[in-house]
């Protein structure tokens, strides 16, 4: 079966949110179902993604692939993902550029990886992998950053294009990420967005940072912040108005106050191109 | 220097502080911040997410205990045993037991207790759905078969023999509960039975008697009819129908 297309700008859904979605039926264009959230199977927590994506198109969100692991791939995991997808039928499913478990250890965080050309080839075999194992082409989202490795030789739009490029995969481009990791490793964002290649982006990700001084720290707990707003446009002059998502996990709204969220991102697709 | 070494490096950081200056060497020093601090801040990071999830599975306890005796023991029991599954609801049985062990508490293993009862909470939640008997069709067994039957809980089911009255501490946390008890009034010498279980969407937790708590125990341990017969005798019409009008007793096998 086809899934519903993904049109606009969605919301990620969050437990807060279900009951008041399931009894109201907002007007919600797509929503974003964080995989990781639902993997038991036959779980409550299944039931109501299952009722959510009877009434909304979806896409599925992940954090744990970890895709740039050396590890080997969780055989479960990718089972129980495999299974979710076939019973929401999302639109596509992303996960992150990044890597979560070494040691026998998961981090339960988005670590980042050396960009260098072993590990594009160790990365675009594991997309090649986790593709496979899921039938369907993976979108990949860049995260935001606090290090830079000794090792690294290439720049992260040098090293997501070519993982794209090679893997043959989607990249689902965070422009608050990018706005994070730019002020944290002081370059310039627009360089960033001018370096991707158009045909591989598929949707965009927006969520609030926390300026901490020294750094800023992608937290996802607040509006997003007006220069990322100013990102955001000049990303969608570049790629078009594809579909867009506001990310929010830490002091989580009002559905009212998050929806408002993002009809600012629709009324900036708007006035992008006027 | 292969990727599986430099992961491994980092990773060690996330979980055990004096490993973070040996990561440090593979991180470029930049602007304000050292090339340890940077690894810091994903320490942090890991840190923060796991404590929000164990905050969010002990909230009586943390309630209890403070926010910072909480975060300082959350912090060492991920050092001590961290998370080794991508399914981050599988995390966090364990810290019942570091809690037990934990010398300040060794006066208040009354906070274990409910502890327990949170862990019971989680996981009656995530319990998988399961398919309820027709008890109908009991009516059609004959007596040798209805004196082989054996009943179940539901599988989310938490029958917890406490020596401190958890329920009631719990209740007593619990923001929109209109009657609920002052921890003050509360005597932490009053043992309590209680179940916890799943229902559909919603999460049952009840203290029982000790008749029923006798019976459902019995019950799960899988007593055949004749036996449950045999140990309630003329109770058990009684504490049966309790049993199912509740929504205790979810199936039946007659094999
Ligand atoms: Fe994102």
């Amino acid at each position: 079966m086809t899934p519903n297309p993904i049109l606009g700008c969605g919301i990620g859904l969050r437990f807060q949110h279900i009951d008041q979605i399931l009894a109201e039926k907002p007007p919600i264009p797509w929503l974003e179902i964080l995989s990781d959230n639902y993997l038991i199977p036959g779980s409550v927590q299944q039931d109501y993604a299952i009722e959510i994506a009877q009434h909304y198109p979806v896409t599925m969100h992940g954090v744990g692939m970890s895709l740039g692991a050396t590890d080997p791939f969780n055989s479960e995991y990718f089972l129980r993902l495999k299974k979710l997808a076939d019973q929401l039928n999302p639109a596509w499913i992303s996960d992150h550029l990044c890597w979560t478990s070494a040691h026998g250890w998961v981090s339960h965080d988005l670590l980042p990886l050396p960009y260098t050309e072993e590990t594009i080839k160790h990365v675009v075999q594991r997309i090649r992998e986790a593709q496979d194992r899921l039938e369907r082409r993976l979108v990949i989202e860049n995260v935001s950053s606090y290090l830079q490795y000794q090792l690294s030789t290439l720049t992260e739009w040098e090293f997501i294009t070519a993982v794209a490029e090679e893997a043959d995969c989607k990249i689902l481009l965070d422009v608050n990420n990018i706005y994070v990791s730019a002020f944290n490793h002081d370059f310039d964002p627009c360089r960033y967005l001018d370096s991707i290649s158009i045909e591989h982006v598929q949707q965009f990700h927006l969520a609030g940072y926390e300026d901490k001084g020294t750094h800023l720290l992608d937290t996802h707990g607040h509006p997003v912040s007006d220069p990322v707003w100013g990102l955001y446009k000049l990303a969608l002059q570049r790629f078009g108005a594809l579909p867009t998502l506001i990310e929010w996990d830490n002091n989580i709204p009002s559905l009212e106050e998050l929806l408002a969220e993002a009809h600012k991102a629709t009324e900036a697709h708007i006035h992008a191109f006027a | 220097m292969p990727l599986l070494e430099l992961q491994q490096s980092l990773i060690s950081a996330l979980f055990q502080r004096d490993q973070l200056a040996e990561a440090a060497k593979l991180v470029k020093a930049q602007g304000s911040l050292s090339s340890e601090q940077r690894v810091g801040i994903y320490r942090n990071s890991t840190h923060g997410i796991l404590l929000d999830y164990l905050e969010s599975l002990y909230p009586v306890c943390l309630d209890l205990v403070g926010t910072e005796f909480f975060g300082r023991t959350a912090h060492s029991f991920m050092d001590q045993a961290p998370p080794t599954s991508p399914f981050l609801a599988d995390y966090g049985a364990g810290f019942v037991t570091y809690l037990a062990e934990h010398p300040a508490l060794q006066d208040m293993l009354w906070i274990v207790e409910v502890a327990k009862l949170e862990w019971a909470r989680h996981a009656a939640w995530h319990t998988v759905n399961q398919v309820a008997s027709d008890f109908a069709q009991l009516e059609g067994l004959s007596a040798a078969q209805q004196a082989e039957l054996r009943f179940q809980l539901p599988a989310s089911a938490h029958l917890i023999s406490s020596s401190t009255p958890i329920h009631s501490i719990w209740l007593a946390h619990q923001e929109e509960y209109p009657d609920k008890p002052r921890l003050e009034e509360i005597d932490l010498q009053e043992a309590q039975q209680v179940l916890i279980f799943r229902e559909q969407r919603r999460l049952h937790q009840t203290t029982l008697s000790a008749d029923d708590w006798a019976f459902l125990n019995t019950l799960q341990q899988q007593a055949t009819m004749s036996e449950l017969a045999e140990q309630f005798a003329e109770q058990l019409p009684w504490l049966f129908s309790v049993a199912m009008q509740e929504g205790w007793i979810y199936s039946f096998t007659t094999d």
